[in-house]
């Protein structure tokens, strides 16, 4: 073997080895915790935890539930999906749980959906209701 | 009224000055720092030409670092091979007049397509958001099909897949902020990277032409100018095009950024993010005011640009070139550790062997931009939440 498949192989074992490193990191870490005010389209596709009140509640017949969350200063949606709602049930949560004023703490995903920003949460332990 | 702006918009420039010469350091870092010294600021107009002159400043100086000491930002990585060759060459001053012209004449051709088209943008906008994926995934398989030949049209797709899989665990997780992530990401794969591979055969960086000369064609450099971001990634070939284009793209961009809170009400980058919180209804003289600031800090940005771009090199080539390049290796490996900590590190291990291995294959560079281009991807789609819930993070 020349010393240029060499320093190939070296350095496609070494962007692995980071890879799976960074992997088991992101795995174990915690997500930031952050205002609701604070979240900005700049944190776009990452992952964050974020508490506030339910100030609104928009059940579809789809299934799905929109939440509309505040810390006072100012507000953002939480969609929560059929599948995810599914998942709740499952583990005692309906939809009446969710109360207006509430204290409901979401990890998940920013996305924008038509302009306004949201947060996704994708599995029951994404959502903490106080 | 007048001369307060005018003095806020010079104090802008200084602070952008300073700020663009350091390599690596985003200028929304600072913002938050700026935000919370409101109090200082005796009218919100005075801030808001203070945060918009300092990002224009920002944006042509911090080409300097980039081009002379392979330190990108998310927007200046492909712009460091290009720069660092002509560095090489002895053609660093010209690079960086390069930049400048492709910024200067972006900045004029955007301004006149906002000010006419300001009142479509918004349609637009919206009836664009949904194919975005789309026209992303076009750039991507161009790239590929640009390598021509089957064994680097597989090499290009292993770097893609690996800096997109390297992309979407880093972007998505809370390893490093989200303000200072993408200078591991980036100063690994364009430019530790590049600085490694040049190390090897140069021992001193040549003496650097001042001549005006600019080696490319006006036909050429008005292409260049006109050119979208789809055209710059995938032509890669032409350096000097290749620095106008990007620059062009880089200014127009920040540009629609802060001009996006009148255009459809949506800021699009922290400056704007900023200026939305100062001046929440954004009126038409005040976008006036904007693009007043906007224009006086390029003019001034462009002159200071050109006077270090000019001194720097000078100094840079009295210097070894591989002590040099260790001193900057070491110098970057500093600041991502101050301002990422050790998991800045592993990024930026990370980074840099996948930006070797793109070198070592003798493929384009630009393919490890495939760790923004495949997040957009899914994050355009709303494949985001699947993938991540796949990988479990």
């Amino acid at each position: 073997m020349d010393k240029k498949n060499i320093l190939i192989f070296w350095f496609l074992f070494t962007s692995f080895l980071g890879l799976i490193l960074i992997y088991v990191a992101a795995l174990n870490l915690q997500p930031v915790k952050i205002e609701v005010s604070q979240i900005t389209s700049e944190l776009i596709g990452r992952s964050v935890l974020t508490s506030g009140k339910i100030v609104q509640k928009t059940p579809n017949s789809a299934g799905h539930l929109f939440l509309m969350i505040s810390d006072d200063k100012s507000k953002i949606q939480v969609p929560i999906f059929a599948s995810l709602m599914n998942d709740l049930k499952k583990n005692n949560i309906t939809e009446n749980d969710f109360k207006i004023n509430k204290l409901i703490s979401v990890n998940g995903l920013v996305g924008e959906y038509r302009g306004q920003l949201q947060i996704l949460p994708r599995k029951v332990s994404d959502i903490n209701l106080k | 009224m007048f001369l307060e702006i005018l003095l806020f918009s010079i104090l802008g420039i200084c602070v952008g000055t300073i700020t663009g010469l350091i390599p690596g350091f985003h200028i929304n870092t600072l913002i938050p720092f700026i935000m919370g010294m409101t109090f200082l600021f005796a009218s919100p107009y005075y801030l808001t030409a203070f945060i918009v002159s300092l990002t224009v400043t920002w944006i042509f100086i911090s080409y300097i670092p980039s081009v002379f000491l392979g330190a990108p930002q998310e927007d200046t990585s492909l712009a460091v091979l290009p720069g660092h060759r002509l560095l090489l060459e002895g053609r660093g001053y010209e690079a960086i007049k390069l930049t400048i012209i492709g910024g200067m004449g972006s900045l004029m051709i955007t301004l006149i397509l906002v000010s006419i088209f300001s009142t479509d943008f918004s349609n637009f906008y919206d009836m664009l958001r949904p194919y975005i994926q789309y026209l992303i995934a076009i750039v991507v398989l161009f790239m590929i099909a640009s390598e021509k030949r089957l064994r680097k049209i597989l090499s290009a797709v292993l770097i893609i897949l690996l800096s997109g899989f390297f992309g979407i665990i880093t972007l998505s997780s809370s390893l490093v902020p989200s303000e200072n992530v993408f200078f591991p990401m980036l100063t690994g794969m364009f430019g530790l990277s590049t600085i490694i591979i040049s190390m090897k055969g140069k021992s001193k960086i040549p003496t650097q032409k001042e001549d005006s000369n600019l080696n490319i064609s006006k036909v050429d450099l008005l292409k260049s100018i006109l050119l979208g971001s789809v055209a710059g990634t995938l032509i890669g070939g032409e350096t000097r095009s290749f620095l106008v284009s990007l620059s062009g793209i880089r200014v127009a961009h920040e540009v629609v950024s802060l001009l996006s809170l009148y255009i459809i009400q949506t800021p699009r980058s922290g400056a704007s993010i900023a200026i939305q919180k100062i001046l929440p209804e954004l009126a038409f003289y005040d976008v006036v005011l904007m693009i007043g600031v906007i224009c006086f800090a390029s003019g001034i940005a462009v002159l200071i640009t050109m006077f270090l771009g000019k001194r720097i090199p000078k100094l840079l080539a009295k210097l070894n070139y591989k002590y040099l390049c260790l001193s900057v290796i070491i110098f970057m490996l500093i600041m991502i550790f101050l301002m990422t900590g050790v998991y800045g590190l592993l990024i930026v291990f990370t980074s840099t062997s996948i930006g070797l291995l793109c070198a070592h294959l003798g493929i384009k560079k630009s393919h490890c931009m495939g760790c923004l281009l495949i997040p957009s991807i899914l994050i355009f789609s709303g494949l985001n939440g699947v993938v991540l819930s796949i990988l479990g993070i």
